[in-house]
């Protein structure tokens, strides 16, 4: 029963941890972790609300996940990729073409144009939260605003970003 | 609001919902229901493939966001950057935010300057993908154009990683030379008229002026020229060495003291001054942590025949008398 409702929550397990891990690949591992999880446990385990299990036990394997070495700073990805580049200018084979790398380049002016665009508070909030990194909290903090705002300007900004670059 | 804007307003709340701390399965229950009205998957996905693009790519978009030419756009001063290199480092510490438009509507980009205060280190992410981390007392340019990018050292030191880009290559202008590099790491100094360059990873061309032949430098190697005089020397160094000042480490293999002390009043304000006959010239080996000037000092005095001497407005170090015999 379990199983079953895995598979139809998985699509959805793995948009909710997506989120939180700020990767869907790394969701899409961690839901099949999960399942493995499933699988081991006693078939016919009577649960309460089956659903939250599915959560809660994810939220485990999250946290797990997180404290382990098994993530590898998604936030250097550019900085990795800049030196995969230059390695691969030198000695490895599969050398990015250079159509991929104007358009990484392009890409990211994109980026940075819809970013520059956002109205100054959003802009600001965004910075804060996204690119430095600091929580809805501190963010709020710094800014002096409250915590509700400062997800409603992070929210404002994703859309609006998200209506552009797509 | 049209139907699909809302749902991308759902979708992007959500978002920011599940990227609180704290978040339970009230959470996952609500969310599990929303994402079945229609249209919210595919809404929630797009929003979610944005900010996962932001996450991974936040450092290069920071870095570009950062850029102080971005600050000053709105000021209307520009200077000569051929000027530059005769700015002591007051001045150019006050540049800091300044535009620098050399020749007015010619050029797509303005010169940016970035410059680091005494003691003070920073990394800069640029445009193209590269990366450059400025050590103490430092004064560089950078304008990036279609056909090339280029950089020119004022003064002090730089390690460049150079993103990959065969179409536009990387000029360095370091006094009378210039470097060019297509995609690699090394490291660039300029103290006291005295130019090195010391290549970590890759290939990097050096001309100098009035030179006919470019120098090409392998990884290990470091070129050492002194402005104005005709002639470059290039030996093997170990080029970790050469970089340790990026975790705050000075690491030098039989160097005269005075380099070590050149080196330090670059991160101190306090300046200290060699006196006696051949202070300058006693050789040191070693590795100098960079923390407070008064503990550098002391370990330099325990492992070479100095002392140091406080005066008014600076530190004296002389040999001690056991160091002539």
């Amino acid at each position: 029963m379990l199983l079953s409702l895995y598979e139809e929550k998985r699509a959805n397990l793995v948009r909710f941890f997506a989120a939180r891990l700020n990767s869907r690949a790394e969701a899409e591992d961690l839901v099949q972790d999960l399942y493995l999880r499933l699988t081991a446990m006693e078939p016919d385990a009577t649960v309460e609300n089956p659903s939250a299990l599915l959560h809660r036990i994810g939220s485990n394997l999250m946290l797990d996940r997180l404290r382990s070495q098994k993530r590898s700073g998604a936030r250097d990805h550019d900085w990795r990729e800049a030196n995969t580049i230059v390695l691969a200018g030198h000695e490895v084979a599969d050398e990015p073409t250079a159509d991929q790398v104007v358009e990484a380049r392009q890409r990211l002016r994109a980026l940075v144009e819809a970013v520059d665009d956002l109205p100054e508070k959003t802009r600001h909030a965004f910075q804060l939260h996204k690119l430095e990194g600091l929580s809805h909290a501190e963010t709020a903090r710094r800014m002096g605003i409250s915590t509700s705002t400062v997800e409603k300007h992070i929210s404002a900004a994703l859309k609006a970003l998200t209506r552009r670059l797509r | 609001m049209s139907r699909a804007a809302q749902h991308l307003q759902e979708a992007a709340d959500w978002l920011t919902r599940l990227q609180r701390p704290e978040v339970d399965e009230t959470d996952w229950l609500a969310f599990d229901a929303w994402l079945s009205e229609p249209g919210a998957q595919e809404a929630y996905d797009a929003i979610q493939a944005v900010d996962e693009e932001i996450f991974q790519r936040g450092s290069a978009i920071r870095g570009e966001l950062s850029e102080p030419r971005r600050v000053a756009a709105k000021r209307t001063f520009s200077i000569d950057w051929r000027w530059l290199g005769g700015l002591g480092a007051a001045a150019a510490a006050a540049a800091l935010a300044i535009t620098v438009a050399p020749w007015g509507e010619l050029l797509p980009q303005p010169d940016t300057l970035y410059t680091t205060a005494k003691g003070e280190s920073r990394t800069l992410q640029l445009a193209d993908g590269s990366r450059v981390d400025l050590n103490t007392d430092s004064h560089i340019s950078v304008r990036l154009e279609k056909d090339a990018r280029r950089v020119t050292v004022h003064e002090g030191q730089a390690l460049f990683d150079v993103a990959h880009d065969g179409a536009r290559p990387f000029l360095i202008t370091a006094g009378d030379e210039t470097v060019r590099v297509v995609g690699t790491r090394f490291d660039v100094r300029r103290r006291d008229g005295q130019l090195s360059v010391t290549v970590l990873r890759g290939l990097v061309e050096v001309s100098t002026d009035g030179e006919d032949t470019p120098i090409r430098l392998r990884p290990g190697q470091m070129l050492e020229h002194l402005e104005g005089a005709s002639g470059v020397s290039v030996r093997a160094v170990a080029a970790e060495d050469q970089v340790g000042w990026r975790s705050g480490r000075l690491v030098y293999r039989d160097q005269p003291l005075g380099r070590i002390v050149s080196d330090m009043n670059h991160y101190f304000e306090r300046p200290i001054r060699l006196e006696g006959e051949n202070t300058a010239t006693l050789r040191f080996s070693g590795v100098l942590i960079v923390d407070g000037q008064d503990a550098m000092l002391r370990r330099l005095t325990s492992l070479m025949p100095i002392s140091a001497t406080p005066t008014d407005d600076a530190i004296v170090l002389r040999g001690r008398p056991s160091a002539s015999n």
